[in-house]
């Protein structure tokens, strides 16, 4: 097993390096922070903006193999990710804006899943009832409609109930307000600030979890091993509940690989519209800046968050699946 | 004949209602399972389907009755009506009684009090009936568990290990721990019927148990479930499609058809004097591997009827050979046949039928066909195919990230034969000796594989260009196991025919030609070329798939399992398809089969393969009777024959185990670890078992029998011998 | 060994069928007339065509367009003149979102229907192959997937990449850099799917019969995986209408002056108390567009599931009832 997560682990680290590496080069041929420099008030001449950007490490005057070996060897032998156009530092601004977007995705991420496995199996139980239909339909629903147009509509309905009750119960964007002392005011507010992009991601993410657990639970319903069971004497839910709900387990299980990069996808949506500082939102302020190696930083989070979800459904794999378990 | 067993229904005349009454009143008390008038509709969507129409039998203690049965026939569903596992949607009727309680009508809720207690069930497919997440011994502890709530978890261990090692498995404390994917087939259903007799089953239902396995393993899974009824004492239900299987078990037998008993009787009334023509032509379908009979199969044409409309006749009509007008007036009911205790039959001519008719011109079996070749001496005939020490090894390796071979898999290791015109050579063995790779080899006719193949004189080291290969190709083509899966499902029947023909370089108008002879020339019509395989039976499309091989005129057909996933009544019609156009076009067969009774029909030289070699080869008569090596007379041993009388007298081989995996092959004789002469040899001559490999050598001057032992004729171990007492349960 | 135990009703039916084979139905025409007997599926097909169709004439039916400013009629709700209403900036709402869907729906049916071929041409090739190019092509496959599409896509739409951005519309962009992002889940399908297909006996007969691997391909393979491959196409245009629309929204797909729903959506949140047609309108046309397009996905797969029971419904009710009337009684 561990060697086996070796081997996944290697080629994981192959392919962030090549994604990272082609995203490199995609940045640094398309996105010039000169240009931007330029449009200056007072206008610098264009030696001025070369000279302080070779002072960041940004030389427009290198052609792009030369500064992808500048920056690769940055990182090997500093970890060194670089400097913005501005003159920031890339490792100083990251390690905030991940915590940030860890802080905001990881309780999603949970309730995601918990409450569309619970609701898969839920209306599998009642197929073609009416409470099915009720969340079948939504999950559908769910699919229909862009992540950042639900969160929007989210935002909306907050503000409304914030109106209509006439005072400030929920944020709708920012991850804290400014200035209030430590203790429970502030652990209030933290919360007043987090229930609405964690409802908002929530609502949105558990659909397709919804749809593939009771497929899954109803492919199961009729097989040969669920009949055995109830050949041994258990009643047609007992046998359901103990033996086809633990194999429908495993698909889920596998599914997860796409969660996390999917709720990450989802997360620059949310973070822009929540305006939370994370790394989404930067990422997308960094291309916006024309910023080369803080666009690339984000894109290697990116990769290794993937990677980090595809092993940890291989993890989550060999937990509920003995088939797996023994190779 | 076991009297005291009465298959029921002899008041067939009176109406339902009677019956129903007459269930609850007049059914035998000391009956442990009575059903009457067992009535099941499924709705589809073309309407109701009747899938079981009145069945009716007691079962007494300890007394086994056998239900045989096409697929179709409505046999598992009445099991399934019976256990109350149907779904919800089928509407069932009649009466279930099993100790004279009723549980037909009972909730899924007060059923669970029955099953997996007084009632158990064993399923055909041992590779999915168990769950694949829990333990062996997690799922025999359940069925423990839900019955004996009050039960120690110790005391439950105890007994879930005494359960694995009445069914055989060995070091049974350490199985339990272990998953289903960890356990063979064969040893997946020993789990399974451990899992059935857990709490002592009254009644022990068996649906097709050993169907999905090899002849060796299902020897060994009946010998189990022989033992679990001697030590549960329970009375058994067989359903199976194979009379072999019931000949030497059943004390009765129900003959099912299109949802309905037609006949019922004690088992050798059954075999040996069945009174209904479908009965009759079910036991003259079936070849027979202990004689060298040398007559055509009997072949039930046509196919079973849907059961959407109530039948206004009899319903085998339309198939039966002595159907008349009066058989389309009603359909007949079981009535009883003179002078047999519970023998009924439903055949407004049983009368007249009985032992002295012979089914072979009841059903008009055509006559053996005689091939032009046949009159040749072999060694004068040209040679279509030959293998020179074919090797196909596979390397086995282990670990993830940097692979280390641990092994080799020898799935072919040395093979040399020759086929001769118009001859019909088989190979047998278990699953996994190496058949199917042995084909797959001839087909691939690649320069770079070790050892030759020759196909018509065109050898793959010499040239293996495109050109080559084409004219290989049309000396060579092949028939699938599974004709569903050989037939493109989107391809017409005249596309599928016009596919190889095309490829050939033919013109239309010679392909439309062509393809008209080929229908005719396997016998179906040819106007019926322009649907899709789905529209057409299994046998039928088992018969394009021979069109399709026979269409650019091939000199040699391999054959692959052909007829195994066919009904047995549809098998034989196509078995006499196979013989008749080897006789009259000439054709060499290189078959492949696990039905040793089909191999000995249809071949004239058969080898017989363990692990990658050929153990014994020869004349299909020389070596079926006379076989020398022990695997051999194991095999032949394993397959049960469909006479009652020998069945219950004749001793058997049982192997033990499954077939090793090629890690654990010993040095020597590939055999040994399963040998019944190695195990009872002196410490001498196991030495050279297994040190020493065995070659393959001439049984005796003048035949051309081959085996590869050093003792062929060495005494067998008495642990491997099973016979049944005759006075067991049998006793006339 | 087949499973002689099937208790399929279906199975039965279809012998049943066999017996009267005098009416002979071919496979198209039978998933043909299960769609139509879904009334939902026919509905979104009804929806999405008089979508198309009016975001092509829909234009003829007014004066205005999407540039022309209406001095006299800033931030106006629908009016008789102005059907849907300006925006802020007096352009005619109506006119825009005639636009906006025809951009939409241009957007989706390229995509979808470009993904989905090269999907098919490059897991065929995979399967077809197998072995090492199997290996490589799968592993650039994954690192496809493993790139977060959303940066690529900000980074080909904003970025300075001058000259890209001067010789195509930001639309057409967008299509090339959705087109990059969006084949990889379904050629991963099509792979296993064509893989097993390729142990099928029917193609091992097609190569024992020596028919050459290009035809095997086009007339084994890609009919078999028709059905997924049709599913796949409005699936994608589903998946490219609604990406369009995420990335118009935050401001990195399509960029003023083309116009598209989720321009016009993300172009009118920060008006919608004040000017709440300008939201709810063109958000309106998008469900529309996407629920048609889900319903006719539901449909397809329904008619392409021959264990479908998505026929015969009203006689299993029927039946039901019998059976409690008979318990009952």
């Amino acid at each position: 097993m561990l060697k086996y997560l070796a081997k996944r682990g290697i080629t994981y680290v192959v392919m962030i390096f090549l994604t990272t590496s082609a995203g490199y080069f995609l940045a640094v041929s398309s996105l010039k922070p000169a240009l931007l420099e330029q449009e200056r008030i007072p206008r610098p001449t264009p030696e001025q903006v070369a000279n302080s950007m070779r002072l960041k490490g940004l030389d427009p005057d290198l052609n792009p193999w030369e500064r992808y070996v500048d920056w690769l060897t940055g990182i090997l032998t500093r970890w060194d990710w670089g400097r913005s156009p501005n003159g920031a530092y890339i490792n100083a601004e990251f390690g905030d804006r991940v915590w940030i977007s860890t802080r905001l995705f990881l309780a999603s991420i949970i309730l995601t899943l918990v409450i569309g496995v619970a609701l898969g199996v839920y209306s599998a139980a009642r197929q073609y009832k009416f409470q099915d239909r009720v969340i079948t339909s939504y999950s559908y629903l769910a699919y229909i409609v862009p992540a950042p147009i639900a969160y929007f509509l989210v935002q909306l309905g907050a503000i409304n109930i914030n109106e209509t009750v006439g005072e400030r119960i929920f944020f709708v964007t920012g991850i804290s307000t400014p200035g209030l002392a430590p203790g429970w005011a502030q652990f209030v507010d933290m919360l007043a600030h987090y229930v609405v992009p964690t409802v908002a991601i929530t609502l949105v993410g558990w659909g397709a979890y919804q749809i593939a657990q009771r497929q899954y639970l109803l492919d199961n319903v009729n097989a040969d091993f669920v009949r055995t069971a109830r050949a041994k004497g258990l009643t047609r839910n007992q046998a359901i509940a103990r033996h086809a709900l633990r194999v429908s387990f495993i698909p889920v299980a596998q599914s997860i690989a796409f969660t996390i990069p999917a709720i990450f996808a989802g997360g620059f949506f949310a973070e822009k519209i929540f305006a939370w500082p994370g790394v989404g939102s930067w990422s997308i302020d960094a291309i916006s800046l024309q910023d080369v190696n803080a666009a690339t930083a984000t894109l290697a989070y990116g990769s290794v968050i993937f990677a980090l979800g595809a092993i940890l459904a291989d993890f989550a794999t060999t937990l509920v699946d003995p088939r797996v378990r023994v190779q | 004949m076991s009297s005291e067993t009465t298959t029921g229904a002899t008041q067939p005349a009176r109406p339902d209602v009677e019956r129903l009454h007459l269930a609850g009143l007049h059914a035998p008390t000391d009956a442990v399972l009575s059903v009457r008038d067992l009535n099941v509709r499924f709705n589809s969507e073309n309407g109701a389907v009747h899938a079981v129409r009145g069945v009716d039998f007691d079962l007494m203690p300890g007394k086994t009755l056998g239900i045989v049965g096409e697929s179709g026939s409505g046999k598992s569903v009445t099991s399934l009506a019976i256990m109350g596992l149907l779904p919800p949607t089928a509407e069932v009727s009649g009466s279930v009684r099993l100790n004279g309680r009723e549980l037909l009508g009972l909730s899924d809720k007060e059923m669970c009090k029955y099953r997996g207690n007084d009632l158990a069930m064993v399923f055909q497919d041992p590779l999915s009936s168990l769950t694949p997440v829990f333990t062996v011994g997690t799922q025999i502890v359940e069925a423990l568990t839900i019955h004996h709530p009050g039960m120690s978890r110790a005391a439950k261990e105890a007994r879930a290990v005494e359960l694995l090692a009445m069914v055989g498995i060995p070091s049974p404390k350490d199985r339990l721990k272990a998953f289903p994917h960890e356990f063979s087939g064969g040893m997946r259903q020993r789990v399974m019927i451990a899992i059935a007799i857990a709490n002592n089953p009254r009644v022990l239902i068996a649906d097709e148990p050993t169907t999905a396995l090899d002849v060796t393993i299902q020897a060994q899974v009946l010998e189990v479930l022989h033992t679990a009824q001697e030590e549960t004492g329970a009375a058994v239900v067989m359903i199976t499609h194979d009379l072999g299987v019931v000949a030497g078990m059943a004390d009765d037998i129900m003959v099912m058809y299109a949802g309905k008993p037609v006949e019922t009787g004690a088992v050798d009334d059954i075999y040996y004097n069945p009174r209904m023509p479908y009965t009759m032509g079910l036991l003259g379908a079936v070849p027979r591997v202990d004689v060298a009979e040398k007559s055509s199969l009997v072949p039930i044409e046509g196919m079973p009827p849907n059961l959407l409309h109530a039948p206004t006749g009899c319903s085998f009509a339309p198939r039966c050979p002595l159907a008349s007008d009066a058989c389309l007036d009603g359909e007949p009911a079981l009535a009883p046949v003179g002078g047999e205790a519970g023998h009924a039959a439903a055949c407004i001519k049983s009368g007249s039928l009985g032992g002295s008719v012979d089914v072979h011109e009841v059903f008009a079996a055509p006559p053996v066909p005689v091939s032009r070749f046949d009159a040749i001496p072999r060694e004068e005939r040209s040679t279509v195919l030959e293998l020179t020490d074919v090797r196909k090894h596979f390397p086995l390796t282990r670990g993830a990230l940097i692979k280390r071979r641990i092994g080799t898999v020898k799935a072919v290791d040395g093979l040399s034969f020759d086929i001769r015109e118009g001859e019909c050579f088989s190979i047998v063995g278990e699953s996994g000796s190496g058949k199917t790779t042995t084909l797959l080899e001839i087909m691939e006719f690649h320069p770079d594989q070790d050892g030759e193949v020759v196909i018509g004189g065109l050898s793959n080291k010499q040239a293996a260009d495109t050109k080559t290969k084409a004219r290989m190709r049309r000396e060579l083509q092949m028939v699938f196991q599974d004709p569903t899966g050989a037939l493109d499902p989107r391809f017409t029947v005249y596309e599928v025919l016009a596919e190889p023909l095309q490829n050939a370089g033919m013109d239309r108008g010679a392909i439309r030609k062509r393809i008209m002879e080929l229908m005719q020339l396997v016998g179906l019509q040819p106007d019926h070329v322009n649907r899709f395989p789905n529209q057409f039976s299994g046998g039928q499309r088992q018969r394009i798939g021979i069109a399709r091989a026979l269409a650019v005129n091939p000199k040699l057909v391999v054959l692959d399992e052909p007829v195994s996933a066919l009904d047995v009544s549809v098998q034989a019609g196509v078995i006499n398809l196979l013989d008749h156009l080897r006789a009259e076009l000439g054709l060499s067969y290189l078959l492949v089969a696990h039905d040793l009774s089909v191999v000995r029909h249809i071949s004239n030289r058969v080898a017989v393969m363990y692990l990658g070699k050929i153990v014994e080869i020869g004349a299909v008569d020389r070596v079926f009777d006379n076989p020398r090596h022990p695997y051999t007379r194991a095999l032949l041993s394993a397959i049960p024959v469909p006479d009652p009388q020998l069945e219950r007298t004749r001793e058997r081989i049982i192997l033990q185990g499954d077939l090793p995996s090629p890690l654990q092959a010993p040095k020597g004789c590939n055999f040994a670890t399963r040998c019944p002469v190695f195990a009872a040899l002196p410490p001498a001559g196991q030495e050279k078992c297994l040190t020493l490999e065995p070659p393959l050598e001439p049984a005796s001057a003048g035949t051309d029998q081959q085996f590869a032992c050093f003792f062929p004729d060495g005494e067998l171990d008495e642990d491997m011998l099973v016979a049944h007492e005759p006075a067991d349960q049998h006793a006339p | 060994m087949t499973n002689l135990n099937a208790v399929d009703p279906a199975t039965v039916a279809q012998d049943a069928h066999l017996e009267h084979a005098d009416v002979v139905i071919g496979k198209t025409t039978i998933i043909f007339r299960r769609f139509l007997r879904n009334k939902t599926a026919v509905a979104g097909l009804a929806i999405f065509l008089a979508l198309t169709v009016f975001s092509f004439i829909g234009g003829f039916f007014t004066q205005w367009d999407k540039e022309t400013i209406d001095p006299f009629n800033i931030g106006m709700p629908p009016s008789a003149d102005h059907y849907l209403g300006t925006s802020q900036a007096g352009i005619d709402l109506y006119a825009m979102t005639v636009e906006g869907t025809r951009i939409s729906i241009l957007i989706g049916l390229v995509v979808g229907l470009v993904s989905v071929l090269i999907a098919a041409v490059y897991g065929c090739t995979m399967a077809y192959f197998g072995g090492k190019v199997d290996k490589v092509m799968l592993f650039i496959l994954e690192a496809l997937i493993m790139m977060p599409a959303l940066l690529v896509v900000a980074v080909a739409t904003s970025g300075g990449g001058e000259g890209l951005k001067r010789n195509l519309p930001s639309w057409l962009l967008l299509i090339i850099v959705l087109l990059v992002f969006s084949w990889m889940g379904t050629a991963r399908l099509i792979r296993s799917m064509s893989m097993s297909l390729m142990q099928r006996d029917f193609v091992k007969a097609a190569q024992y019969m020596g028919v050459p691997p290009r035809r095997i391909v086009w007339r084994h393979l890609v009919p078999n995986i028709g059905s997924l491959l049709i599913l796949d196409i409005t699936r994608g245009v589903t998946a490219a209408i609604l990406a369009e629309v995420a990335f118009s929204f935050i401001g990195i797909g399509i960029k003023v002056p083309d116009v598209s729903l989720g321009v016009l959506i993300g172009g009118a949140t920060s008006q919608v108390q004040t000017f709440p047609w300008m939201f709810w309108v063109p958000l309106t046309v998008m469900f529309l567009l996407t629920g048609s397009l889900a319903m006719m996905n539901d449909g397809l797969r329904d008619a392409f599931d021959p264990s479908s029971s998505s026929t015969g419904k009203a006689k299993k009710a029927k039946a039901r009832k019998t059976t409690v009337e008979k318990k009952m009684a």
